[in-house]
């Protein structure tokens, strides 16, 4: 099979402007006088990152926090621009990204999840065909129509997970997931991954329960500091993070 | 450069269906809905038409369809640059985390506000034909106005709603200078009332411009000044070309200050 996801010597930066958030009018005016701080700071969340997945296989993602995980999977959701390189995601990508499950509180579940369904891409009509399978797949009953301000985080989490797996995407995008919610919907999840691997999609994970990474990838991509610090075959990969974490976990000892 | 234009149009139906929420949230609770926006400007055109007229004895013939020519149009500006000022802060929830573009939630207040001009509009139109304004074919000229107003509403609303991200002041003195703009702006009076060397103030404000424009099309039934049109478009194209620049150099930056 052909690559269906491509990152091509990916790097992203971020801006920490040299706004002074929080200060007060004394100390605009001595920032002005002395002229400093004028320099706005950069942050390389990741840097020249290269790999490629095959279509219907199966990426782990593995790392400290602060890696590049998320941003990553950010850039690979569409959510960011590279700063320089390129990506390429074969078919329709649905993220889902527990630190970016924009739902407002306000909406109710079935108004969040149409909004979700709209910035996916779906037309108006598309979206409504799609809601009753959604909100059947999610399981939060009655609650569809309060708002989510009244859902638990794994309510959340279920909403946003019968999202990803209803919009027939060829490459889906799972971060930290597995974390959140009761043992039974975890399950019902992991049935679920397992349905769409079988059905030939592309799943990319961040995880950082290694044993996962061991048991379900067909790779592994270990960012360290923004860059790829191994890339292969998953038990190498994860073999050689472990060694890596619990000699860190050793010297603590110490 | 046109990117967060391209984006818009990608998420076309997003906009649309937010619009319409933003525009049924305003009114949801109240018994004359969507009429309020017709009702809005009728009360603000009674009570400003007994103090100007009545008790200051202005000397403005068919003061009513005068006043709304430049209120109904100064008040799209006024409610969308607020909305639209404090629409990061408020969308907080979205910003960085989903994949419409934050763009998506300055341009909805935006077009929600400009459907209620749309919707007051033909009130002041009625308004023309009522007290026999020979409304000719400037009428055609109107949408021109339109754009142009849309254009320098939007680009001051996203120039805003990026400082607020870093600056909540922006929100607080918003208030004040609008109700400062209300006063500054010839709607209650003719520019021509005002001493020779505050002239100035009206030439170098765009809203100014383009109240005259509305004026001279719907009060006088004439054909705007395109001289003063065309700074109204060009200080309008240059504030977007501006607000453009700095939300590009900054919207990454919005989640860390939210």
């Amino acid at each position: 099979m052909s690559d269906a996801i491509v990152v091509n010597d990916v790097s992203k930066r971020f801006l920490l402007p040299s706004i002074p958030v929080g200060a007060t009018v004394k100390d605009l005016a001595l920032r002005a006088i002395r002229r400093d701080g004028k320099r706005d700071a950069y942050v390389d969340a990741v840097r020249n990152v290269t790999f490629a997945v095959e279509g219907g296989s199966t990426l782990g993602i593995i790392g400290r926090n602060g890696s590049g995980k998320t941003t990553l999977m950010r850039l690979m959701a569409g959510i960011l621009q590279p700063d320089s390189g390129s990506i390429v995601c074969e078919g329709r990508v649905a993220p889902l990204l527990t630190l970016a499950t924009g739902f407002h509180p306000d909406l109710t579940g079935r108004e969040g999840a149409r909004i979700e369904l709209l910035s996916l891409g779906f037309s108006r009509k598309e979206a409504t065909a799609l809601i009753p399978r959604v909100i059947g797949y999610s399981e939060i009953g009655d609650f569809a129509d309060a708002p989510i301000r009244s859902y638990s985080m794994g309510m959340m989490m279920r909403l946003a997970f019968a999202i990803a797996v209803s919009v027939d995407a060829a490459t889906l995008l799972f971060d930290e997931i597995l974390a959140v919610g009761d043992v039974a919907f975890a399950h019902k999840c992991l049935r679920t991954i397992e349905d769409l691997r079988n059905h030939g999609k592309t799943i990319v994970i961040v995880t950082h329960d290694t044993e996962k990474v061991r048991a379900w990838c067909d790779l592994a991509v270990w960012l360290d500091d923004g860059r790829v610090a191994g890339v292969g075959d998953p038990s190498a990969v994860v073999g050689a993070y472990d060694n890596l974490v619990s000699g860190l976990i050793a010297r603590e000892g110490d | 450069m046109l990117e967060p234009a391209r984006s818009l149009y990608k998420y076309r139906w997003l906009v649309y269906e937010l619009v319409l929420r933003n525009l049924r949230l305003r009114y949801r609770g109240s018994i004359f809905g969507v009429f309020w926006t017709l009702l809005n400007p009728l009360l603000f055109m009674a009570v400003y038409t007994f103090v100007f007229s009545v008790i200051l004895k202005g000397a403005i013939p068919k003061f009513p369809l005068f006043l709304l020519c430049g209120l109904v149009p100064f008040t799209f500006f006024s409610t969308a640059v607020q909305q639209g000022s404090s629409a990061i802060v408020d969308g907080r929830v979205y910003v960085g985390k989903t994949l419409f573009p934050t763009i998506v939630l300055i341009v909805v207040p935006v077009l929600a506000n400009a459907v209620n001009f749309a919707i007051a509009l033909p009130l002041v139109l009625i308004l023309a034909l009522v007290l026999h304004v020979h409304l000719g074919a400037s009428l055609l000229l109107l949408p021109v106005v339109l754009v142009v107003q849309l254009v320098l509403t939007q680009a001051i609303a996203t120039l805003l709603a990026v400082v607020n991200v870093f600056y909540r002041d922006v929100q607080e003195l918003l208030g004040y200078v609008m109700s400062a703009l209300l006063f500054l702006t010839p709607i209650f009076y003719l520019p021509t009332s005002a001493p020779a060397r505050y002239q100035a103030v009206f030439q170098l404000n765009p809203l100014a411009a383009l109240v005259d424009s509305y004026q001279r099309i719907l009060y006088a039934g004439t054909v705007p000044d395109f001289g003063r049109l065309g700074f109204a478009f060009g200080a309008a194209v240059l504030l977007a070309l501006v607000a453009n620049a700095v939300f590009i150099r900054y919207r990454e930056a919005f989640a860390q200050y939210l």
